[in-house]
């Protein structure tokens, strides 16, 4: 390995009670990459995403980014790093409109992140709404709104819980246009998704999760191919 | 402009007004910086403060044991009272505004209330005279009095004005609409949270220092009372939560009707107060700013 991984996730541990939702989790991903999230429900995908952008603190094990340690940091400190990410249930800000929703996270001068804010309300096609409330965005649009926020953060690594369920096929193939397009300008992607083929069309590799241990990882199609996960994974 | 002639005319009352309306004006005034100071941490980050008798108590005790006992200058008394509960609030800030939620607005309660029962101690009465309570004169005017307050309450909405139209202010109401999504996209929101709460110390507390010099008196049932809790939150549903003028104009009117029931229908008034009240509640929860705002009548700004 001649080259550093982004984020490095080593051997994490994260219980709730008894039941071990991480169990000895490790995995790196690379710079540029788009990498699936799989695993049935209850698997841990979320609570990964919450130990690695510090919502949650890992009872052991650690979790890097750029070499760096950032376990135990608290959350704003590593979305300033460069670790963004949206939520499975959409979080933006209802009462305020999209301008803020965007300004409230930009950092520096006024101007600039006022001309970014509406640079990125452009790309996610949403400016002719930028002075209404979130809320009264579709449920679609909110991804996308929410897809600016972390774009805002100028995060490098984004993770995006279930981008794509719940939204309508059009918008979904120009959510996951705009994530390649991002990708190419260098972002790098971890999706958690149930639509195997968005996984399949979208990613390059895949990690897969099962009772919190990681039971594959690699090349999407080699894992989706592999008997023994779509047991797990369709319980079959 | 308009806001300039308001000025002058305020400015110019204590020349040719009575007394009787001086009075009620240093209430509004008093109360528009209640419950703007109120608003400023609660109305943007939609953490319900239960315990502004709290800020308003312990720097009014402050400030009215400097005069009376260490013979201070109001002037100087003030800002000491405010700055008391300040630094303070900042030890307080750091436990408490971890609690969310129900349970951040009964610790206020319990803060209060343990404040008011620890100053009425006999331990402490050679600090706080205890129970007694502490009768002074600071020997200033009516008229100065007024003008102080006016100042303050000028000063503090000027400051609702510039947080509430600033990032800052942004970062406080995106705290109230998810304050882990706004942790994860990069805010700190304690920093944000404390810096807010206190503003509002300070604020009110200022205010607090000079009623309890208009007033000559201060005790622990009377600084402490939940009435100066309350009123104020009211006063801001009443002229809308999370606006700059909204608690302004809500102490304004709240005050006028509260005069004019009491002084007309003595009797009833309380009875008739909270029927409006629920009314209010119940047809305007945005109050009157945030119904003209909704109703087109003002833009949809923050700045108003």
């Amino acid at each position: 390995m001649n080259q550093q991984p982004l984020l490095s996730v080593e051997d994490v541990v994260k219980k709730f009670g008894e039941v071990a939702a991480l169990d000895h989790c490790s995995f790196d991903i690379e710079k540029g990459s788009i990498t699936g999230l799989i695993g049935p429900n209850g698997a841990g995908k979320t609570t990964l995403f919450n130990l690695i952008t510090g919502v949650l603190q890992p009872d052991s094990g650690h979790v890097f980014f750029k070499g760096e340690e950032i376990t135990g940091k608290k959350p704003y400190e590593i979305a300033r790093k460069g670790i963004g990410r949206t939520y499975q249930i959409i979080r933006i800000f209802p009462k305020m409109t999209l301008l803020e929703n965007l300004i409230v996270v930009g950092k520096g001068r006024e101007r600039k992140v006022m001309e970014k804010a509406i640079e990125l309300l452009h790309l996610v096609r949403l400016i002719e709404k930028k002075d209404h409330y979130a809320s009264d965005l579709s449920f679609g649009q909110q991804k996308l709104l929410s897809l600016a926020q972390v774009l805002m953060l100028d995060a490098e690594l984004i993770l995006l819980d279930e981008p794509a369920a719940g939204i309508n096929p059009t918008l979904q193939n120009e959510l996951m246009a705009l994530i390649h397009q991002l990708n190419e300008a260098g972002k790098t992607f971890i999706i958690v998704e149930h639509d195997m083929s968005v996984i399949m069309n979208h990613c390059q590799n895949a990690i897969a999760l099962n009772y919190g241990q990681k039971i594959a990882e690699g090349n999407c199609r080699l894992i989706l191919e592999d008997e023994s996960l779509l047991e797990h994974y369709f319980g079959r | 402009m308009g806001v300039a002639l308001l000025m002058i005319f305020l400015i110019s009352i204590p020349f040719y007004a009575t007394d009787y309306w001086i009075t009620l004006l240093v209430q509004i005034l008093i109360f528009t910086v209640y419950a703007s100071g109120w608003n400023l941490f609660s109305g943007l980050t939609g953490y319900t403060n239960f315990g502004l008798a709290w800020f308003i108590g312990v720097s009014g005790y402050a400030s009215s044991l400097l005069i009376a006992d260490y013979q201070w200058h109001w002037l100087f008394a003030w800002p000491i009272g405010a700055l008391f509960i300040s630094i303070i609030s900042i030890g307080v800030g750091v436990i408490l505004l971890r609690i969310k939620g129900v349970y951040f607005a009964i610790s206020m309660v319990a803060l209060t209330e343990g404040t008011r029962e620890l100053f009425g101690t006999e331990y402490l009465e050679p600090l706080t005279h205890g129970g007694k309570g502490v009768p002074f004169v600071a020997g200033i005017s009516l008229a100065t009095l007024y003008w102080s307050v006016l100042l303050l309450a000028f000063l503090t909405i000027l400051i609702c004005y510039k947080i509430t139209s600033s990032k800052f202010g942004l970062r406080l109401i995106a705290i109230r609409e998810d304050e882990q999504a706004a942790e994860t996209l990069g805010i700190h929101t304690t920093r944000a949270k404390i810096i807010a709460f206190v503003l509002s110390a300070f604020l009110t507390g200022l205010a607090g220092a000079i009623h309890f010099t208009y007033q000559n008196y201060i005790d622990p049932s009377f600084g402490f009372t939940i009435h100066l809790t309350l009123t104020p939150i009211v006063m801001t549903l009443f002229g809308g939560v999370g606006t700059v003028f909204g608690p302004a104009i809500g102490a304004t009117l709240f005050t006028f009707i509260h005069e004019i029931l009491w002084a007309e229908l003595t009797l009833l008034y309380m009875a008739i107060f909270g029927g409006i009240l629920i009314l209010l509640i119940l047809f305007f929860p945005q109050g009157v700013l945030g119904w003209m705002k909704e109703k087109g009548i003002l833009p949809k700004i923050r700045k108003i």
